[in-house]
């Protein structure tokens, strides 16, 4: 009788064990009101599996939502550490950048690999809403939804946080040899593959751009053979781009070659401006400074944020490579604060420096850490910078 | 007990060698007068370049957003303006040759123009290199050559005085260079990313020096005696410190609009009397400071 008691004692002790192991949970005070079932998944984030809420969450009073310790980023990384160091480098992904890590992924459990919610691409697309989910010729990968086959998800040394340099990309899958047959005529090496293919798609074959170039319609001697191209050639035809050239601040790229051909493909284009890429795209593998400080700043000027809208791309003689100058181009947008506001115009004066007031002697609408985009308190410490007496 | 003097000593000398902490803003240089355009009856408009003449002991300001050359004595005071009988259009750059020709870099004109001040006469000069149309953007000039950065395709161009290229210095993977100075007998050209290069005058790279990558946007450069590199930071606003191996000692000066501040500071350079002067043209001035 003893020894069945044993084994039975035993028999129960194992199949507890073997089920705690099935489930990934055990019976804690927290299951006895929230329902296990909302925590298990296909991935189940290692605290929770080990049954282990208080990592995160404080049983009886917290600063923050949820009965969490912490709260942002910061929290993930105090055990994600190799990840908080390399998500500081390269270029970031901007719901990294902003510490937003449950943008992407789930915190207890998901049935995707990485704890994300859902398919990766739906993660994706879900902010790249512009993106169209499918082209009349696709991309394989951006069909599948396969964001990952060239992109990183959290920070890369590319632009578009791509996995290596566009040229080595593509050709990590198309083979070199593959890609010379086709381009028989191509007077170079294979490179530059996104001056004339959209890497996710497009309305034309081999995922050519839609729009091309007229001189590049008309074939290659347009532009080619006829000696060394640089901006020059391009400003034969492109005569008012040249007047806007020929101002004090220009984007004359000091490069070997030719200066437009940083922004603009010379074949072919998503659209009628022949850019490489979305205009913000453009300016930020230059502008990165600019970017990061827009990201990080409390109060940002937020629509339209397109730099066209405001930044004379090619050239202006104006501060900034401002389209006008710092009055006439705010108030195209802020009309009523450029008839009734704060003195400002060529009658006023700032003290501090003897130059003419106008709205970003004051604002700085490429991003501040004060309402209304001041550069300084507006209850008093900017004001006090001119009006000392007050 | 006997470590009280001791750990005095000890503490005294950690403060008297240690060098600025780097992000720190070491107060090595003060300011001391500002060039403006108030006494010409016009302020200044986007400066975007400084002259100085040794012989004469002048500055002179490339006032662009006014079409102007302004004059200066060695303690600020404002001399004389010159706008060539309204002929200039958007200068922004410009140097005195050993014959007192002024060569001023015409943006609107995409010109190198010279200016014979005695003979009253203004030429224009379209230049060319390899085929190509020239964009000066900067200007030294040294024993009779003329150093132009192009700024179509980065490299700077030595000219004889018959505006002929003698030589360049070109940036070897052809990214190009943002601005350049001849100083301790080599040109020394920044890059986009604040990298330098360091050529020998007959046009060879002699050493490239990659910088601590803490400076926002990289505009302007200077080179001091020993070989320290200022690096002029156009949007953070701020000057910052560099050994000759590229590592960064420490920055000074900050963004604003008062004096002393910097709001889109566009040149910097060294005076003929050690006294660091940064043109800034959202501010409309150039700042003098002394160490």
């Amino acid at each position: 009788m003893m020894s069945k008691l044993m084994w039975l004692s035993l028999l129960l002790i194992v199949v507890l064990c073997v089920g705690q192991a099935v489930t990934g949970f055990a019976e804690t005070t927290c299951f006895q009101c929230h329902k296990r079932a909302d925590f298990r998944g296909k991935v189940v984030h290692q605290p929770v599996a080990e049954d282990r809420c208080s990592a995160c969450h404080s049983p009886h009073v917290a600063h923050f939502k949820g009965l969490l310790q912490k709260s942002g980023a910061s929290f993930c990384y105090g055990c994600h550490k190799e990840q908080a160091a390399i998500f500081a480098q390269g270029i970031v992904h901007q719901p990294v950048r902003q510490g937003q890590c449950l943008t992407c992924h789930d915190v207890h459990a998901s049935e995707a690999n990485g704890l994300l919610k859902g398919r990766l691409a739906e993660s994706c697309f879900a902010c790249h809403k512009n993106l169209p989910s499918k082209f009349k010729h696709t991309h394989k990968p951006y069909a599948k939804g396969n964001c990952r086959a060239c992109h990183w998800p959290h920070q890369s040394g590319n632009m578009q946080l791509l996995k290596s340099k566009p040229d080595e990309l593509c050709l990590s899958c198309h083979k070199s040899d593959t890609v010379r047959q086709v381009h028989r005529n191509f007077p170079r090496g294979v490179s530059d593959c996104l001056s004339c293919h959209n890497p996710h798609g497009s309305d034309r074959k081999a995922m050519v751009r839609n729009v091309l170039h007229k001189p590049y319609k008309k074939g290659c001697a347009e532009c080619h053979g006829q000696g060394k191209i640089g901006t020059e050639t391009c400003l034969r035809c492109h005569e008012t781009i040249k007047k806007e050239v020929l101002t004090l601040h220009s984007h004359l790229l000091e490069q070997e070659g030719c200066s437009c051909t940083a922004c603009h493909s010379p074949h072919a284009g998503d659209t009628s401006s022949l850019l490489k890429g979305s205009q913000k795209q453009i300016c930020r593998s230059c502008h990165k400074d600019t970017f990061n400080n827009y990201q990080d700043k409390l109060y940002i000027h937020t629509e339209p944020f397109d730099c066209k809208e405001c930044h004379a791309v090619h050239g202006s003689s104006h501060l900034a490579m401002l389209k006008d100058g710092g009055n006439k181009t705010c108030s195209r947008c802020h009309e009523t604060q450029g008839k009734f506001t704060h003195p400002i115009g060529e009658k006023v004066i700032d003290p501090r420096s003897g130059q003419i007031v106008t709205c970003v002697s004051c604002h700085n609408p490429m991003g501040t850490d004060f309402r209304y985009n001041l550069g300084l308190s507006g209850t008093k410490d900017l004001c006090i910078q001119c009006h000392r007496t007050y | 007990m006997k470590k009280l003097p001791f750990l005095i000593i000890f503490t005294v000398a950690v403060l008297l060698f240690e060098g600025p902490i780097p992000g720190y803003t070491a107060a090595t240089w003060q300011w001391l007068s500002s060039l403006k355009g108030q006494p010409s009856g016009q302020s200044m408009l986007m400066p975007s370049a400084l002259y100085c003449d040794r012989t004469l002991e002048r500055y002179y300001v490339v006032d662009a957003g006014n079409n102007r050359l302004l004059s200066f004595n060695k303690d600020g005071e404002f001399l004389n303006e010159f706008n060539a009988n309204g002929q200039l259009q958007a200068p922004f750059d410009m140097v005195k040759d050993c014959e007192g020709h002024i060569w001023v870099i015409e943006k609107g004109r995409n010109s190198l123009t010279m200016i014979d001040l005695e003979n009253k006469a203004v030429e224009n000069h379209s230049l060319s290199f390899n085929g190509q149309t020239v964009f000066p953007e900067r200007l030294e000039q040294v024993d009779d050559i003329l150093y132009v950065l192009d700024k179509a395709t980065g490299q700077v161009l030595a000219l004889g005085m018959d505006l002929k290229v003698i030589r360049n210095f070109a940036c070897r993977d052809g990214t190009g260079f943002v601005d350049f100075k001849v100083r301790n007998g080599f040109l020394w050209a920044m890059e986009r990313d604040g990298n330098m290069v360091c050529f020998t005058m007959d046009g060879k790279p002699a050493s490239s020096i990659v910088m601590e990558d803490v400076v926002r946007f990289p505009y302007s450069l200077e080179v001091g005696p020993s070989g320290i590199f200022y690096v002029l930071d156009r949007h953070g606003g701020e000057v910052a410190v560099f050994d000759p191996e590229g590592r960064f000692r420490y920055r000074f000066l900050t963004p604003g609009q008062a004096r002393g501040r910097l709001y889109f500071p566009i040149e910097l350079k060294f005076d003929p009397w050690g006294r660091l002067c940064v043109v800034e043209e959202g501010n409309g001035r150039v700042e003098i400071f002394k160490r």
